[in-house]
């Protein structure tokens, strides 16, 4: 059987090369990838200066629709008693203050209520997010300089 | 250039602009909020973005959030719908300034037509008829009775705070104005804590008609005939058709033309609808809405016009792909299915259970419903637009009765029956429309 990475890096395959369709079939399991539509012939645009393939949600290599914020995986064993602090802004998700700087908070980091994480920037406009609760960061979900949705999750944190 | 369009909607609309993006071989980004993220229009659409909790104030009303969406996607041009964002001047102009193509008529245009006192100068500047009334608010009963005699009876005394018909008279002759004004006068008081009233002339059986404009950025602007959109209830329109069962080539040509002359005084750029109250040979301009319209398949299906890729043409730069008003062909009917007590008009939300589309000739459907959609409480009832087309109004009457007697939604409660009572009704079928008809099917009494 495929294992999770082998799924995962066929998928970014299909995308990258633009594969048009994969289907695998192995010990009773089939599993079938689709690539982004194809461009239109030649020829064909009324308007579009750009024909080429667009990729996803910014924040999925999910399939459309699937759910970006986490809640669609289901509450794993691990993430019980876990807090996470979630994007309440649509934006572009930084770990630092600037370039320069060292983030707000590293994974194992110990943070206090009111805490800066990270900055969710929208419009030219910084927006620090704070944490809700005192605690231990234990994961960080988002890439520095990653778009990210409302509710998108950006840290999960184990309360102190 | 376009080549990446954000829609900052949701619902059939939402998917009736990602199939003219398709058409045109533009990207499209959807936004949605938490509430709507099973909507076909974030699975349809290239890219989503989750914009806000489910409240629209908080996500499709919410400026900085959709242009948020656009930045962080890479969306080079905006199309707002309709409702929402779409005649927000101050919106348009946001995109504007964030380098962004708004799909629409110019904030100015927007802003001209959008302020009713305004509207109404600059109809009167360029020759189209609006409703004779007081032009300020009235400051005596005598001057109402004299303003009255002079554009005759019956008129009608309206609070200039306005609304829900508090402060809202209709008199028949000059002694019935007299006891009129003050009782009016106080209701606006009380209800608005302004008594301020003014007076038009009364139409006891106008007809709402509009007229389909749509202008280039090269000055060029083209009326695509009318739409009748008598039938409503509370101003919301529920069944639209095309051509008027009242117009005829004479009327139509003096419509379109005002119309045409309303849009041009404005610079109008992209699709929108002048609407007129008619009565009696007589049109009188009420207001120009800024944006593309629920009802415009029904243009759609009798001038062969794809209005949603013209506006992606004209934002574009493109010239108009048409260059004189269309003939019409046939005869075109759009009943608006809302998720709602066909007798209460209560909001019905719910689960799809069931869900069964009708067939044949002349039928098109714009939804967004599939089944197992759950039809959330925070938005507009409008779940499906059904457009029969026929080659005459008789043709196009029949294929909508059949046409709904197969159209299959379960789960929720719709106005489907109350459109069936409706293709049933000896007025509806002689033509003889006015706004008043769906207020008089639902309470004859009080007709």
């Amino acid at each position: 059987m495929l294992k999770f990475e082998e799924l995962c890096q066929l998928i970014r395959v299909v995308a990258e090369q633009k594969v048009s369709s994969v289907e695998i079939e192995q010990d009773g399991m089939r599993i079938r990838i689709d690539g982004p539509p194809a461009p239109l012939p030649a020829g064909t645009p009324l308007l579009g200066g750009s024909l080429a393939p667009v990729a996803f949600s910014p924040s999925a290599a999910s399939a459309p629709g699937a759910s970006t914020d986490g809640q669609g995986e289901g509450i794993g064993a691990d993430e019980a008693g876990l807090v996470f602090v979630t994007s309440p802004i649509v934006g572009t998700f930084y770990r630092a203050p600037n370039p320069e700087a060292p983030p707000f908070v590293e994974v194992g980091a110990v943070v206090r209520k009111g805490q800066v994480l990270c900055i969710v920037e929208a419009m030219k406009l910084m927006n620090e997010i704070e944490s809700d609760v005192s605690g231990v960061v234990v994961r960080a979900y988002a890439e520095n300089a990653q778009p990210v949705e409302f509710g998108q999750r950006l840290f999960a944190l184990r309360s102190a | 250039m376009l080549s990446k369009v954000l829609i900052a909607n949701r619902g059939e609309i939402a998917l009736r602009i990602i199939a003219a993006c398709r058409e045109a071989g533009l990207a499209t980004v959807a936004v949605h909020s938490e509430a709507d993220r099973d909507c076909l229009h974030v699975r349809m659409a290239d890219q989503s973005v989750c914009i806000g909790p489910p409240p629209a104030k908080a996500s499709y009303l919410n400026i900085a959030s959709v242009i948020a969406a656009a930045e962080i996607t890479g969306a080079d041009a905006v199309h707002p719908g309709y409702g929402f964002l779409a005649e927000n001047a101050h919106f348009a102009e946001v995109v504007g300034e964030c380098g962004m193509t708004w799909i629409g008529p110019s904030p100015e245009a927007i802003r001209r037509m959008g302020d009713k006192s305004q509207a109404r100068r600059t109809a009167v500047g360029c020759g189209v008829p609006i409703l004779p009334g007081s032009a300020n608010p009235l400051t005596s009963r005598e001057e109402a009775v004299t303003l009255a005699e002079e554009i005759g009876f019956p008129v009608i005394l309206k609070a200039s705070a306005g609304g829900g018909g508090k402060g809202m008279r209709v008199a028949v002759d000059a002694r019935a104005l007299h006891h009129a004004f003050d009782t009016a006068r106080m209701e606006a008081e009380r209800a608005f804590g302004v008594g301020d009233l003014y007076l038009e002339k009364y139409l006891d059986h106008p007809r709402h008609i509009e007229v389909q404009v749509l202008g280039d950025q090269y000055g060029r602007i083209v009326a695509l005939g009318e739409r009748e959109c008598s039938i409503q209830r509370r101003h919301q329109k529920l069944i639209e058709e095309s051509p008027s069962p009242a117009a005829d080539e004479e009327l139509r040509t003096r419509m379109c033309e005002a119309a045409a002359a309303a849009a041009r005084a404005v610079a109008y750029t992209s699709a929108g609808t002048v609407e007129f109250l008619y009565q009696d040979g007589q049109f009188f301009f009420m207001e120009m809405n800024t944006r593309v319209q629920v009802e415009h398949p029904v243009t759609e299906a009798v001038s062969g016009v794809d209005i949603v890729l013209e506006q992606l043409r004209i934002a574009a730069g493109l010239p108009l792909s048409l260059k004189r008003r269309p003939r019409l062909r046939g005869h075109a009917i759009e009943l608006r299915i809302n998720a709602e007590d066909p007798v209460t008009f209560a909001p019905s939300a719910g689960t799809i259970t069931e869900l069964g589309f009708p067939v044949g000739p002349g039928v098109r459907i714009d939804t967004h419903l599939y089944r197992g959609y759950r039809v959330p409480p925070y938005y507009d009832s409008l779940v499906a637009k059904l457009i029969v087309w026929g080659r005459d109004r008789q043709e196009a009457v029949r294929r909508a009765r059949r046409a709904l007697d197969t159209f299959l939604i379960g789960g929720v409660k719709t106005s489907i029956p109350l459109h069936r009572r409706i293709l049933e009704e000896p007025d509806f079928l002689a033509g003889r429309l006015s706004t008043h008809f769906l207020d008089r099917l639902i309470r004859p009494e009080t007709g």
